[in-house]
């Protein structure tokens, strides 16, 4: 293997990253747009559900029961409905989301303490939105009702002090407020850094399509030195987004940083070389820059949407998704990016991770430089 | 004294075409050999095959003594070979693509300096150096893809179609940049579609459906010829050569410029017919002679008798 070789491959390589706009682009700047992206569609709150009531009590207590579910952003009184048939047109109409339907009675049996005769209709075809309005409800609702009970408590001259409900307080750590942004965005970090692994597997291709392979293949070059030369500088690419990224979710989501910044930028330049091999391989294998997009896809970024862990957890995945999971250089990178940044653990919790981050590389490496031949046809 | 490439039988396959078909070819060193045949004939596919580039289905071929289906990477570094498309970088400059190609091979960097500058006076490419390959013209481009196969001073050239698509001035220059080659005692295979181009080799090779049908000097090729060129410097070639196609004999009629070549069986025995046929349709003509045979008419003759063969 010749140093000088490999060197020539990557300069040339670079300039065609820096000079072909479409390929700085790719490699620049959709690692920022995705995360910033992905990170607004999936973790949006659900505020303001339209609700309609059918208030059949008509009390004082029954409209003050609507207030209340309805005071803050939570959920919102789109209209009173005076029959089941006009709620039905509603949420036909997708107005609403939910509706409350209060019974008749509903403030005598609450003073008699008998329960809140009530019924909650949600739209099925959105059951995140409904199920969130039916635990709203449900909450508001005891809150209520213990309001009611405490006042009539009070009025038969007992002290309402000494009613201790359970005080059960859940601590989380690392991620104290819960924040879903703070688990989700180092989690898309391996996501969003393996984009380059994209163009790798279309430079193959690309050389082919456009005829210099052939120019290529008549040289002396070996076949690692070739594969070699043409990783690198997408990882010296892929690095300037390592640096960007974190700085980026740090200064606009306010995501803690907690670890060792050369750690996490060492242990980063590791997936690269581990995902970008992966993708040069695909590369090695497909004729033309489609067949290498497609495949790219259905191998890279499929999987590490689904099986890296970031979305749904590995231990719940049946056990043939769990091997593949393994295999995934994404899979490693996503326990070290969450480990790094929320609780800022080092290298003694890490290393079998970056061990393997390796050996995925080095195998794929291997596996390209075996299959791929200095033949045209 | 040992062939510096030698093939026997050489033959590759795609799919259900047999592209070269048992091909067999013995070169000494320092021959200038033309490759020629119709489009389709194999030409490309041998080179290929010449330049490691390709897998053979069957038979075997030594260049500079290695065996090519076990030593091709051993033979790259003494080989030239430039493809038939452009296929350098078109987004490297035209002296980074001659720097990368000469780090390719192993070019030290007193050489490629020293190299570099020639090859570009050489090419005609100083004052372009700076420029994208991609915006060069075609005579350019095909004058740097040139320069790139001779960063590494091979011993053997391998040159798919260099001149296609060259205007005749760059076509011209490029084969004195051969010639002086060759005369530096590089050995050379080129293929061509021009038979001009054929008649500068020291041997010349045509290739019929993927087979070597005829190897020679270019001389020998031409006596080959059966039959002779008849050529009609008639004051209205038009009318003249209506009034001779599809006479008894008249195997071919071409025109250059005002004068008619016509490919005859015997011109001994043709000539005062076609004369006699001219005077009778009142057509006057300056000259009616029998001339020597160029390499285009022997080329049609041969392809006309494998069509008829096959």
């Amino acid at each position: 293997m010749k140093l000088r070789h490999i060197w020539a491959v990557t300069r040339k390589e670079f300039n065609h990253i820096v000079r072909d706009r479409s390929t700085l682009i790719l490699v620049l700047f959709t690692p920022t747009a995705v995360l910033l992206l992905m990170a607004y569609a999936l973790t949006v709150e659900i505020k303001n559900v339209p609700l309609a009531v059918l208030d059949m009590d008509k009390s004082q207590t029954s409209r003050a029961f609507v207030q209340q579910i309805t005071a803050g952003q939570d959920l919102e009184l789109h209209a009173y409905a005076s029959n089941m048939d006009e709620i039905e047109l509603m949420l036909m109409r997708s107005e609403i989301k939910a509706a409350l339907v209060i019974s008749p009675g509903f403030a005598a049996d609450m003073q008699s303490l008998i329960g809140m005769p009530m019924q909650i209709i949600i739209d099925g075809t959105e059951p995140e939105t409904g199920g969130f309005a039916v635990e709203h409800i449900a909450a508001r609702a005891e809150e209520f009702i213990s309001s009611v009970l405490s006042r009539q408590l009070e009025a038969q001259g007992f002290s309402v002090e000494s009613l201790q409900p359970i005080d059960l307080r859940i601590r989380t750590w690392f991620n104290p407020d819960l924040k879903p942004r703070n688990d989700l965005i180092p989690g898309l970090l391996s996501m969003v850094l393996g984009f380059p692994a994209l163009s790798v597997a279309l430079t193959l291709a690309h050389e082919r399509e456009h005829g210099t392979l052939e120019q290529l293949l008549a040289t002396p070059i070996a076949r690692t030195e070739l594969l070699l030369g043409k990783i690198i500088p997408y990882i010296l690419v892929g690095l300037v987004n390592v640096i960007i990224i974190p700085i980026f979710s740090i200064a606009w989501f306010g995501i803690s940083f907690n670890g060792n910044f050369a750690l996490f930028f060492s242990l980063s330049a590791l997936f690269m070389f581990s995902i970008l091999s992966m993708g040069m391989v695909l590369g090695v294998f497909m004729r033309t820059q489609a067949a290498a997009l497609a495949v790219s896809f259905l191998v890279i970024f499929f999987p590490g949407f689904f099986l890296t862990g970031i979305f749904f957890p590995i231990a719940s995945m049946p056990e043939i998704a769990r091997l593949e999971a393994s295999f995934l250089p994404g899979t490693h990178y996503a326990i070290i990016t969450r480990g790094v940044f929320l609780p800022g653990v080092g290298l003694e919790v890490l290393w079998p991770n970056a061990v393997f981050m390796i050996f995925l590389g080095v195998i794929f490496t291997l596996i390209g430089a075996l299959f791929f031949r200095k033949k045209l046809g | 004294m040992t062939p510096i490439i030698e093939t026997k039988r050489l033959t590759r396959d795609f799919k259900s075409v047999r592209a070269v078909n048992e091909f067999t070819l013995s070169l000494a060193s320092g021959e200038l050999f033309g490759l020629v045949g119709p489009d389709g004939a194999g030409k490309t596919t041998t080179l290929r095959l010449l330049a490691g580039l390709l897998d053979i289905t069957e038979g075997e071929a030594t260049i500079l003594g290695f065996d090519l289906k076990s030593k091709a990477e051993a033979i790259k570094p003494h080989v030239g070979y430039m493809a038939q498309q452009f296929s350098l970088y078109g987004e490297l400059s035209v002296l980074e693509n001659l720097q990368f190609f000469a780090e390719l091979f192993d070019v030290s960097s007193q050489d490629q300096r020293e190299r570099t500058e020639r090859l570009l006076a050489f090419a005609g490419l100083t004052e372009f150096k700076d420029r994208r390959a991609v915006h060069l013209s075609g005579g350019m481009q095909k004058k740097l893809a040139l320069a790139c196969t001779l960063i590494h001073e091979p011993e053997i050239l391998l040159l798919d179609e260099p001149t296609t698509g060259v205007d005749p001035v760059s076509r011209r220059e490029f084969w004195n940049i051969l010639t002086e080659l060759h005369l530096g005692g590089t050995t050379i295979i080129v293929s061509t579609p021009y038979m001009d181009e054929a008649d500068r080799c020291s041997r010349v090779g045509l290739m019929y459906a993927g087979k070597l049908v005829e190897c020679d000097t270019p001389q020998n090729i031409r006596r080959h010829l059966e039959g002779d060129v008849v050529e009609i410097q008639a004051e209205d070639w038009q009318k003249a050569l209506e009034a001779v196609t599809g006479l008894d004999g008249v195997r071919e009629a071409q025109t250059y410029g005002e004068s008619i070549n016509l490919l005859v069986d015997s011109g001994s025995k043709r000539l005062p017919q076609i004369e006699r046929v001219l005077k009778n349709s009142n057509i006057g003509f300056r000259n009616i002679r029998i001339a020597p045979a160029r390499m285009e008419e022997a080329f049609i003759s041969l392809i006309r008798k494998m069509e008829g063969e096959g």
